[in-house]
Formats: C-alpha cells, structure tokens, sequence
C-alpha cells in the first residue's frame, strides 16, 4: 500500500518573541491537491518551508512520500517541487537558463521547451530575470518547480500578483498536474481558488489547523448554508437594534450587513419588512451561499482579510 | 554539474560589466600608478633635512659634499621650517647644529628609513672630517640592495609587480568574494537553491573555480602591462606563476567563503574579515621581521600562508628561481587552501 504523500505530527516553531508553529499534524494523500488558507502570519509559509527542508522545526515529526529528512534528504530533494512565496533568482539570470540550470541538478528532468511552454513564457525566455514583470516571475518560479517532473509539489502563493488570466492558466496547470498524478499542496488567501482547485483543506490561524475538510464539507459543517446581504451606499450603520428587533444575528461588514441563515426563502419577506419599519437606508439585498470566508469567521470570530 | 555552475557561474559575471571592468582595471591602474611614479629608480631615494646653521663654516660645506657623494638627497631649511616639517611627520631623519658639532633626530615612526640614513650621515661625517684635515678618507664597506634571489632590479616597478598581484588576490578572497557570498545570502539568492539536490560542496566549488580563473584572467593582464608599460619581465617559468597563482587564489578564495558562513549580515563579514585579514598581513613577516618576537609566535607565524606565497611568487617572478626550495611553503599554502574550502562547506548556508 502506498504512504501518504505528506504526513506530519506535532510540528512545532518558535521565532524569537513568536509563536510561528503551534503543533500542525497534517495528512495529505497522493493525487491530492490540497490547500492550506489562512490569514497573513497564520504560520503557512512557515510550515511549508519546514516541509521543504529550508527551516529546521523544534519539534514534530515529517514524512514525505515516506521518507524523512534525517535519512534520505537528497532523495527528498529530488522528488519535490517547489515555489516558494518569494523567488529571488539572480538578475542577470534567463528564464531558459535558469530552467536549464535547475534541470541539470536532477536526475530526471522536463524538457525546457516544454516548461517554457506550460507557463506561457516563450517570448520571455532569452529576457533577463530583473526585467521580467512581477507575474513573469511568478510564472518561472512555478515553471522551475516543475522542472524536476516531481510527484509532490509545494506552491506558496502561487497567484499572488497575477492578472486574471495569468490566474485561471494557474488553475489549469494545477488541474493538469493532478490529472497526471501528481500531489500538490498550495497555500492561498483566495476563497475562489481553494473552493475550485483544493479537494482538501486545512484552515490556519495563530500556527493551528482550526479545521479540515473539503471545501463542500467544511461549509455544510456551518449549518448555515446562506447569507443575506443588505448592502450600503457607503458605511454601514451599527445593526445592534435592528438585529435584536429581527430576532437574528448580523454581522456588521465595511458597508453591508451579514445575516447568516438556514432558510433564505423564509427570513426574507420579514427582513425587509424590519427594515422598512425601521427605515434601514440599504441599497440592494443579496442572497448567496456560504463561502470558506464564512467558515472562517465563524471559527475565529474574524474575517480572512481584516 | 559542477562544469555547469562554474560556466553559469562565469556567464552571469560577464555580464556584469562594470564589475568586471573594475576588477581587471584596479590592479592595473595601480601598477601603472607606482610605475610611472617610481620608473627610474631603485626604490624610494632617501632623504635628510639638513638645517642651516646661522653662518655656514667651512666643516658644514665639507659634510653636505660628503652627504651628496653619498647620493642622499640633501634638503637644505631654515630651523623654523624645519621644524613645521618634523611636526608634520614628514621628515624621516633631521640633521642640526648642536653646539660645536651636530645632532641627528631620527622619526621613530619611520624607523626603516632613519636607520638607514642615520648610517650613511655618520659615514659623511667621517668623510667630511678626513678631508677637512687632509688625512686620507675613511674607506667605505659598500652596500648593495638586492632580493633574496639575488637580483638588483634597476626597476622598482618590478618587485612591485609580484606583491600587487599577491594583495589583489588576498583582498579578492578575503573582502569581496566573501562579501559577495553573504550579502547573496541575506538577500535570499540562494534560497532556492537549498530545495534542490545541489550539494553544498558543488556550488562552492564552482564558484571558488570561476574566482580562481577570474584572478588569473587578471593576472595575465597584469603581466602583460607590466611588460608593455615597463618591460617587466617574469624571471621564472610561467608554469610555476601559474601554479603558484593557482594554490594562493584558491587557498584565499576558500578562505572568504569560509569566513562568510561565520557572519550573519555584510556588516558583521566586514568586520570579521578585518579580523583576520590584519593578524594574516601583520604576522606574515611581509612588514617586519618577528625576530624579536616569542618563540611561540614565530611558530605559529611559520605556518601563516600569506608569506610562503609572497615568497615562493617573488623568488620565480623577480629571480628566475625554481620552486625546489618552496615545496614546504606551497604545502602550508595548499593545506590552509583545503583547510578553509573543507570548513566553508560545513558552514554553509543557504539560508
Ligand atoms: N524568519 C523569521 N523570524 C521571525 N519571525 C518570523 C520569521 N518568519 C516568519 N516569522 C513569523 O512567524 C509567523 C508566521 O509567518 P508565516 O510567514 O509562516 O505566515 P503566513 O501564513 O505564510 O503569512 P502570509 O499569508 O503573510 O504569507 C509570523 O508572525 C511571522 O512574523
Ligand atoms: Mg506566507
């Protein structure tokens, strides 16, 4: 029977003065694309470079396609792909050589053309690395994490700072990859993106998992599967009276309100007559689905993006 | 893979003209410098501040005649100016009237030259006398300078040739390769590297390779406008400066990237390769000589690399020597070499 692409215990850091790490245990199987989210500073990138051999943990224990660093490091090494959240390549560096360059420390290895290919960068690839735009760079970054055709890949952000298109060809390689086998583990700050690529997630705040699933299952876990959303021209009012006036939480969000239910169809015709009544200057009433944003504010009491 | 990194490692340098220009021109724009300033001259002349006395006497015309057949460079000052120059620290020895006779001062910071000229003023003092009483003169013991090879260059800029090149390589090894390889370091150039199967002693290596060509590059052109400019010439076989060169750059080389991986930031490697950089100069007998020193100090200055190198590239660039009596040197240079490569590798870091 085959291991796990990535099993980790009680994997614990601590910076000076922080708590980066506070005890992660993850599993992740092969063919899986998983996704870890949480806020800035939830200890994502931390852990992932743990993973990746780059930091040394306190404690805690690492196996990765069933080999540990302790013994089989160089093997490790061979088999993983990784971008990490920032790239610095050297600035006078092509994209063609730096592929090249990488490839050649492998023992397998895909075809530069072919990378060259993937990530849309052919009319880049004799420019130098400095004068790459920052999505260029980001895409060579992921293109050298291929480079080693690997069976578990770590992406780190990987659309951080590409444009829309740039983004959804992202989508697709990821979809591609696990479509050929292979096992990829990213971290994101897009709800969109972990709900259509990740099959599994893990949820992070303060160096915890809070929660695991998959994105389907951690929502119905709310058991609140809607929100109404009265939206704002401008700031939205302290909603204190009229939530207590409806009989039903909201929550006050920059310029709508949140009101979490299990039945849209029945909150709705009393919600607007509370309004009215109340004479709640809203624009516009949507009704929509719970999102993982949700699922985060419920398990921490704050939004992914404060 | 190690070929790949070293030519990558040259490609990306050549691209960095302005840095690769300053580093072929320095050595050069400095050998052309002392060259032109010292062309026809076996060295710095020596020289004595000679102060007037109020009504010259027949016994002070005879000695400044013996002072000039002794080829030392006579400045005539009044006390006063005389004196402004001593404060200034410009004058190495002073000769002045002092009652009937006179009094030498000698600059205890620029005791080389003093002493030096302290003998040959003594020994026109006797001239002068002689003369003065029409005795027959003194005879003089003669003096020659020569190098431990036994040859009298009539071109300083030639025995200057050997210690540029051996300084460049050092303050190449020691200040800006290692400097170089931590502020790469702490901007994260070599981050990505580390989650590859690179291994440490690969990539070092290539680089120590690429600096090691990089300095005979500059050695060649150094050679060559030495020899354009002044008609230096190597004495020796070129393969010995090759091999020489080849042991020191890679022993200096290694001995940057060694120190790199003790410091944390560019500002704590300045620090720490001044550290070492000054014990290595002071105590390898290129500045002064240790005799006076504690046995135990001369032991362990035995075995510094920096004057075996020095040595060994003199005594085949200036004399024509062979290598048979460096063979003792050039192991301490090679052992210190893999010494430091041995300890960079296990310091390194990526991160
Ligand atoms: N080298 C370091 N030294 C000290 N503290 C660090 C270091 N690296 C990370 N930290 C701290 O550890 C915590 C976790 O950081 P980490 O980079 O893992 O967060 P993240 O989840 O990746 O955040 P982001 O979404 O912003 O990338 C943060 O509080 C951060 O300040
Ligand atoms: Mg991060």
């Amino acid at each position: 029977m085959l291991t796990p692409a990535l099993r980790i215990r009680g994997l614990r850091k601590t910076f000076p003065k922080v708590l980066a790490v506070a005890g992660v245990d993850l599993e992740v199987a092969r063919g899986e694309v998983f996704g870890l989210l949480g806020p800035n500073g939830a200890g994502k990138t931390t852990t992932l470079e743990i993973i990746e051999g780059l930091t040394t943990a306190d404690s805690g224990e690492i196996e990765i396609l069933g080999l540990t660093w302790a013994k089989q490091g160089q093997e490790i090494r061979s088999r993983i792909g990784v971008q990490l959240q920032s790239t610095s390549l050297f600035n006078k560096i092509t994209p063609r050589e730096a592929l090249d360059l990488y490839g050649s420390y492998y023992p397998k290895r895909r075809s530069t053309a072919e990378l060259l290919d993937l990530v849309q960068l052919q009319e880049k690839a004799d420019s130098y690395h400095i004068t790459l735009s920052g999505g260029q760079q980001q895409r060579l970054a992921l293109a050298l994490a291929l480079v080693n055709d690997p069976e578990l890949v770590f992406l780190d952000e990987p659309t951080t700072g590409l444009d829309p298109q740039a983004r959804r060809s992202l989508w697709d390689v990821v979809r591609r990859m696990k479509g050929e086998g292979r096992t990829i583990v990213l971290t994101t700050h897009y709800m969109d993106e972990a709900e259509a690529l990740c099959d599994r997630l893990a949820i992070m705040d303060h160096g915890k998992v809070i929660a695991t699933g998959t994105p389907a299952s951690l929502i119905a876990d709310l058991a609140i599967p809607s929100v109404v959303e009265l939206t704002f021209d401008g700031a939205a009012p302290d909603p204190a009276a009229f939530a207590a006036a409806l009989g039903q939480a909201v929550e006050r969000r920059t310029d709508l309100w949140e009101i979490p239910t299990p039945d849209p169809k029945a909150l709705l015709p009393r919600l607007l007559e509370s309004a009215e009544a109340a004479a709640v200057p809203f624009q516009q009433v949507h009704i929509r689905r719970a999102t993982l944003e949700d699922v985060f504010l419920h398990r921490t009491g704050r939004s992914l993006r404060e | 893979m190690l070929w790949r990194q070293f030519a990558m490692e040259w490609r990306l340098y050549a691209r960095d003209r302005v840095a690769m220009f300053w580093t072929m021109a320095f050595p050069v724009l400095l050998l052309l410098g002392f060259g032109t300033i010292f062309r026809n001259e076996s060295g710095p002349r020596l020289s004595v501040v000679r102060v007037q006395a109020q009504a010259s006497s027949p016994k002070d015309v005879a000695l400044d005649q013996a002072l000039t057949d002794l080829h030392l460079k006579v400045q005539s000052l009044s006390k006063a100016e005389a004196e402004a120059r001593w404060s200034k620290g410009e004058t190495a020895a002073q000769l002045e009237p002092d009652g009937d006779g006179y009094r030498l001062r000698l600059n205890s910071y620029l005791m080389a030259q003093a002493g030096a000229t302290a003998g040959l003023v003594n020994q026109a003092w006797l001239m002068a006398q002689a003369r003065l009483s029409g005795a027959p003169e003194p005879q003089r013991i003669p003096v020659q300078v020569e190098s431990p090879g036994h040859k009298r260059s009539t071109n300083y800029a030639s025995f200057l040739l050997p210690g540029l090149l051996g300084l460049n390589l050092v303050s190449m090894g020691l200040f800006s390769v290692g400097m170089v390889n931590v502020s790469y370091r702490e901007k994260g150039k070599f981050r990505r590297l580390a989650v590859t199967p690179l291994p440490k002693w690969v990539f070092l290596l290539g680089q120590v390779l690429h600096r090691l060509t990089v300095t005979v590059a500059q050695a060649v052109i150094l050679l060559l406008v030495g020899f354009l400019a002044f008609g230096i010439q190597n004495q020796g076989s070129f393969l010995d400066l090759l091999l020489i060169m080849t042991l020191g750059t890679g022993c200096f080389m290694a001995f940057g990237f060694a120190l790199s991986g003790f410091a944390e930031t560019s500002e704590g490697y300045a620090a720490i390769s001044n550290l070492v950089f000054f014990p290595l100069m002071m105590l390898s007998g290129v500045y002064f000589t240790l005799d006076a020193a504690p046995v135990w100090l001369q032991h362990a200055v035995a075995v510094m690399p920096l004057a075996p190198f020095l040595r060994a590239l003199r005594a085949v660039f200036n004399d024509g020597g062979s290598l048979a009596g460096h063979g003792l040197g050039l192991t301490i240079v090679a052992a210190w070499g893999l010494a430091a490569f041995l300890l960079a590798v296990k310091r390194f870091r990526w991160a």
